[in-house]
């Protein structure tokens, strides 16, 4: 199948009735390399993203070991509108390349990206930033959304992403763990949004993280997160067991920051912050999707509140990382002082 | 209908079939006959089975027996030499003899499917042997293919040569690219729609993009391509082509005279490149081997009939301004080449980012200037980029990009261009032939580019399967704009 087949097929399936075709309207191009065991995954994630993120998919599926062989199909996910009128709105071109091919797979993503239009490339799984293969893929786009915890050394995974940030012709980097995140910086930066309260962010002497394990790049990306929001710099790091300990410097102060990994199947279970005066802890129990928020003082609680996180799975976290263009600051200054504390 | 270089592959892929679907159509009257020339030696019924088995194979699935019964019938051939005059002596007689067994009527039109070396000679030759004009009242008629000289020089010589015998309005110079369903489609995009004319000028449009690009390398080719290169192979016929029907002012009717009249006004208006600045307006460069569709493709030196060391471009970018008041200081940047990664022609028209932006920063992240794209090929539409707010409780302000392929809003078959270019030229209609100032106009302004690469033998190579090489990149950059991805 050439690069004209697939067009000309991908256009059949916008084919009304009466044998013209419908406008196509898309806002982004989606690629997506990975293997075959998570392909059915990713197909059903991609589907859900249609009706938010018109766009073209292309989802390459990579075996570099076996002989050399390609295959091309096409699919489309059709969002149904009122009044029985049916408008595709996301496309999606899935190519399994093997042999020598797979390792220049943007010799077949190039071609079907729909112009003007900014590319995300999207590795679901273990990802090789030193291979020909990334690069030549990252050249493509415009943003690559990554997952720093689909590592088996996830602190090596954090390291690796950060050094992908001072590369000069790498484009914006996100990172599925902090999309993750979003909700409980979200939470945490609530607690403190009152004037009064604010003002116990200085005051702030030590921070527990309980997360669940294999949440370690979340704990760390949320450690960097306040460290590099606040002004915190990351002195000394210990280790007990499996518990992480660090101690930051902050304006005001010492800052004692300790991370820990627990059982429940939820990730990051807790986080705990104790100024002079107060505490202010958001948790999330076995209702997976509830997050409760606390701030007492001393043993009096001030406040209190519950709120629905709603579904986090993967095809919602992509969903989120589609509305980012461009660099995300915090994100990029959270996960360098991550990568500062492991260093230490 | 006589065609020089009968033996060649451009009769049985393209003009054999193309006659044969106007035979198929009716559009044929039933005396048409074909005689095809060329020194091979062959009896007529060779040739037709030479043709048989080439349409079996270019129009297979449509391939009619009872409709080549009736074509073939006046399908023709002599063997000859197109150089020596005794050819056409003989050519001669058997055009006469078909006139009067099948009512042909002295209409008579000679296509030189040839080298171009060979098209003064043949000319020179029909002339002496007086079939520059019909026999019996009827008309004669020279289809000439491209390349039309290999420079200003050549082009004028050439035209000089062929006017010697025969009048402009006889001589149709074809670029298959004006048959294209999908070019004409230019000029009705733009003159039969209201809606782009106010906008389609200096004040609206920031700057024009036109690319042409093959994904093929240069195949069996190899030596026709070191000779030309695609400054000549493409840029100046088909780009031109384009360049012209992008910028010219309204025809005043879609005749050969108006719409002929308005290309060369494009071509005398378009700035002359100086050969002092021939470095930062022309980037030329070469594939080297690459991956294109996961294939791995050799380089260009290293392909058959190439010279391992050549300088040829198998890819040019120019930067062309059309001095006039429609388009004053809005650059046409061009680019055409081969080994690209898709084979795709387009005009993108870049507009002007709106003069100011109420929403924040912040919102417009993914907003950019409106770009209305005319799909040529492969798949003909056109696509406009516009500014959306994107659903949500903020006001986020995106581009969307809206496509519109409407080669298939309409279910009747394009036709093939030579087709439709081969038809026009029997019913004497030449508007979408070159002519001869059109030719000369589209040299004069390549001319300097390539005048300073014979003298500068440098070639910017990239790799197959890229957008060209880096300094093309650098073309625009260095004005602040970059290339759009087709």
């Amino acid at each position: 199948m050439t690069v004209d087949q697939v067009e000309r097929e991908l256009g059949k399936l916008r084919m009304n009735e009466d044998g013209t075709l419908a406008l196509r309207s898309s806002v982004l191009n989606l690629v997506v390399v990975t293997d075959e065991e998570s392909a059915p995954e990713i197909t059903q994630s991609i589907s859900k993203l249609a009706g938010q993120h018109p766009s073209r998919a292309i989802v390459l599926i990579s075996d570099p070991e076996g002989e050399t062989n390609v295959d091309i199909g096409i699919s489309a996910f059709c969002n149904v509108q009122g009044g029985g009128g049916t408008q595709v709105c996301a496309e999606q071109v899935t190519i399994h390349a093997e042999g020598p091919p797979a390792e220049h797979l943007e010799s077949f993503a190039g071609p079907l990206l729909v112009p003007d239009l900014p590319v995300y490339l999207w590795y679901p799984g273990e990802f090789s930033p030193d291979s020909p293969e990334f690069s030549g893929m990252a050249r493509l786009a415009n943003r690559v959304i990554l997952d720093s915890a689909r590592s088996e050394d996830r602190e090596q995974s954090l390291r690796r992403i950060a050094a992908l940030l001072d590369e000069p012709e790498m484009p914006a980097i996100g990172d599925l763990q902090w999309v993750g995140l979003s909700p409980w910086r979200s939470l945490t930066a609530d607690m403190f949004s009152f004037r009064e309260r604010a003002e116990e962010l200085n005051k702030l002497r030590a921070v527990e993280v309980l997360y669940a394990p294999g949440g370690e790049c979340r704990a760390f990306l949320f450690a960097g997160w306040l460290a590099s929001t606040l002004g915190w710099e990351a002195e000394s790091s210990a280790r007990d067991g499996e518990v992480r300990k660090f101690n930051f410097s902050g304006p005001t102060g010492e800052v004692s920051f300790e991370m820990s990994p627990s059982s429940p199947d939820a990730r990051l279970r807790r986080v705990r912050f104790h100024s002079d005066d107060y505490s202010f802890q958001v948790s999330r129990h076995k209702e997976i999707s509830d997050a409760r928020t606390t701030i007492m003082k001393g043993d009096e609680l001030l406040a209190e509140r519950t709120v629905h996180l709603g579904s986090f799975d993967l095809g919602v976290m992509v969903s989120e990382e589609l509305q980012y263009r461009g660099h995300d600051k915090a994100y990029d200054a959270a996960l360098r002082t991550a990568v500062e504390m492991l260093d230490l | 209908m006589v065609i020089f270089g009968a033996s060649g592959d451009l009769t049985s892929r393209k003009l054999i079939p193309a006659l044969y679907d106007l035979a198929s159509q009716r559009r044929l009257p039933l005396e048409f006959a074909v005689v095809g020339l060329s020194r091979t030696e062959m009896s007529h019924e060779e040739f037709r089975e030479k043709l048989r088995g080439a349409l079996e194979e270019h129009r297979a699935g449509k391939f009619s027996e009872d409709v080549w019964e009736s074509f073939s019938k006046g399908i023709f051939y002599l063997p000859g030499d197109s150089k020596k005059a005794e050819t056409y002596k003989e050519l001669k007689e058997l055009l006469g003899k078909l006139d009067s067994e099948r009512q042909t009527e002295g209409n008579r039109a000679f296509y030189l499917s040839t080298s171009p070396s060979l098209v003064s000679a043949i000319v020179e030759n029909l002339g002496e042997a007086g079939m520059n004009d019909g026999g019996n009242g009827g008309w004669s008629r020279l289809v000439v293919e491209k390349p039309f000289g290999h420079d200003l020089k050549s082009a004028q010589d050439l035209n000089a040569d062929i006017r010697r015998y025969f009048d402009e309005d006889q001589i149709y110079r074809i670029d298959h690219y004006l048959g294209k369903e999908t070019v004409q489609n230019i000029l009705a995009l733009r003159f039969a729609n209201g809606i782009f004319e106010p906008i389609w000028n200096q004040h609206y449009i920031d700057h024009v993009q036109i690319t042409v690009a093959e994904d093929i390398g240069v195949g069996t080719r190899g030596a026709f391509y070191e000779e030309a290169g695609a400054m000549r192979d493409i840029v100046q016929n088909h780009v031109m082509q384009i360049l012209c029907l992008t910028a010219m002012e309204s025809p005043v009717a879609f005749d050969a005279d108006s719409v002929r009249e308005e290309k060369v006004k494009v071509l005398k208006a378009a700035r002359r490149i100086p050969e002092d600045d021939v470095e930062s307006c022309a980037v030329r460069g070469q594939y080297e081997s690459g991956w294109v569709w996961g294939e791995e493709v050799e380089g260009y030196r290293e392909e058959k009939n190439v010279d391992p060391e050549s300088v040829t471009e198998t890819f040019v970018a120019l930067k062309i301004f059309v001095d006039n008041w429609r388009w004053a200081g809005v650059p046409f940047y061009i680019r055409a080449g081969k080994r690209l990664p898709k084979k795709a022609t387009e005009i993108a028209i870049q507009f002007q980012a709106t003069p100011h932006t109420m929403f924040s920063h912040g919102d417009t992240q993914g907003l950019e200037p409106n770009v209305l794209v005319v799909r040529v090929q492969p798949e003909e539409g056109i696509s406009l980029k516009i500014g959306a707010k994107v659903p949500g409780q903020g006001f986020e302000v995106s581009s969307v990009n809206m496509d519109l392929l409407y080669g298939t809003a309409f279910l009747e078959e394009a036709p093939d261009a030579y087709q439709r270019l081969l038809l026009d030229m029997m019913l004497g209609d030449p508007t979408l032939f070159i002519r001869a100032d059109e030719a000369e106009g589209a040299w004069s302004i390549l001319d300097p580019v390539m005048r300073y690469w014979s003298e500068n033998k440098k070639v910017s190579l990239y790799p197959a399967g890229e957008w060209g090489p880096e300094d093309a990149d650098d073309l625009l950059e260095q004005d602040g704009r970059k290339w759009r991805r087709p």
